[in-house]
């Protein structure tokens, strides 16, 4: 009886010692307990920017920092499922902590720092064109501003970064694949992305980007612009983002900002985006500098009609 | 119900032009975001399309004419967020519509905020940006 107690305690303290080690050893990457990497602040991450010169320095020494990262399995995925959106009570600006009376929190070089001005002086005329008027995608870095829907699909090779906005998706591939070569890379919207996962964060680099704007009333950037991102999970509501942009052309050092998008509680299904089939929708640029329709009016017949 | 006018170019406060939408994919410099528009009438077509969407509305003025007024929204999925659905406004609704105007006088304008006759249902399509 004595040794068949002892045996019981035995077994229990045994149990009790193991089913954490199972329970991690079972967990998805980002659930409860998960590694959630360093924690810096706002300023630590701007200095972090400062300490690389480059987008890939940056990128390798976070890699570095994570001892390469880990490669996903189909039963261990982190949970990203959901339909989530950018919040806009802090506004539509790259960077929502930029306060109401600076033009950007941006580093801008003389020249970058010109075209704000002037776009910001036209802005107060009501001179606005926006590049995208013609149904461009908005492209990285601009495409974390959207407000629109938004899916994130991981899979152990590839995640992909869906914005409803022109049926837009951003592709990180995470299957230790390295960049395009550069003599080979042409600047496209959402350019070019790799990435890896340490526990629940994706950090990922893009270049190969093609030049636009940050958002309206915002600075420029050109083609030789790339970024470095940290992506994960804060709670079961909030996705997060940090962001390193490396622009040499327009930027004297870095910028970091933060990004967050949250799980809507009763999200409409995503659709799909044919942004001509609305004659309405037609813009142009008017010898002024700014948005005029091209003609406004319904067809009886029709009830849309393709934009000429 | 004979549509009318009910009265146009109302001065707007400030905080109108700041809580004008986000456009999808054009600037909204070509309406004028310190006048407010408000009329009465019969929706005529209802285009739900991205990336705006834009409701059609006859409207009689006070001279006995009937005048087709355009108001633009957003696209579909933001409208449903604000919950406004495709059903919502069936040809011949009567609907009162507020909006910032076209500065060119043209009867375009952005959609503000609308009130169906039937029910009283509101409809501000700028609460589909809210994140909820």
């Amino acid at each position: 009886m004595r040794f068949e107690r002892a045996l019981l305690i035995t077994a229990l303290l045994a149990l009790s010692l193991l089913l954490p080690a199972c329970t991690a050893a079972t967990q998805a990457p980002g659930g409860p307990g998960a590694s959630v990497g360093p924690k810096r602040t706002r300023e630590q991450n701007i200095e972090l920017g400062r300490q690389h010169k480059t987008a890939a320095d940056l990128f390798k020494a976070l890699r570095d920092e994570a001892k390469g990262g880990q490669k996903l399995e189909w039963n261990r995925l982190p949970d990203w499922s959901g339909v989530y959106s950018r919040p806009l009570d802090r506004g539509f600006n790259f960077d929502i902590d930029q306060p109401k009376d600076v033009q950007t929190t941006a580093k801008l070089t003389p020249e970058y720092q010109a075209k704000l001005v002037k776009r910001l002086e036209d802005l107060k005329k009501d001179i606005e064109w926006d590049p995208i008027s013609t149904c461009a995608p908005p492209g990285v870095p601009r495409w974390l501003t959207e407000p629109f829907l938004r899916e994130f699909i991981v899979t152990p090779n590839q995640t992909w970064l869906i914005n409803e906005m022109v049926n837009d998706i951003r592709r990180v591939y995470t299957d230790g694949r390295d960049h395009i070569p550069e003599e080979d890379r042409v600047p496209i919207p959402n350019g070019d992305t790799i990435g890896f996962w340490d526990g629940p964060r994706l950090i990922m680099h893009t270049n190969q980007l093609k030049a636009g704007i940050y958002q309206r009333g915002n600075p420029d950037y050109t083609d030789q612009v790339e970024t470095v991102e940290i992506w994960q999970k804060t709670d079961d509501r909030t996705m997060g983002v940090d962001v390193w942009v490396y622009d040499p052309p327009a930027l004297v050092e870095p910028w970091y900002v933060y990004h967050t998008y949250l799980k809507l509680s009763d999200p409409p299904r995503i659709q799909y985006w044919d942004c001509g089939e609305n004659k309405n929708n037609s813009v142009f640029q008017n010898k002024e500098g700014t948005t005029e329709f091209r003609s406004l009016g319904y067809s009886e017949e029709k009830n849309t009609e393709k934009s000429k | 119900m004979k549509s009318t006018v009910v009265f146009a170019l109302i001065a707007a406060v400030a905080i109108l032009a700041s809580s004008a939408p986000a456009a999808a994919h054009h600037s909204s410099a070509m309406f004028d975001k310190t006048k407010v528009i408000t009329v009465e009438g019969v929706v005529k077509k209802w285009e739900l399309t991205n990336p705006h969407s834009w409701l059609w509305v006859d409207v009689v003025d006070k001279n006995g004419k009937t005048v087709q007024w355009g108001f633009e929204a957003e696209g579909p999925s933001t409208l449903a967020r604000a919950g406004i659905r495709p059903s919502d406004f069936k040809n011949g609704t009567k609907i009162k519509i507020t909006g910032n105007p076209l500065k060119n006088g043209n009867p375009q304008a952005i959609w503000i905020d609308a009130v169906r006759e039937s029910d009283g249902k509101k409809f501000d399509p700028r609460a589909g940006f809210a994140v909820k």
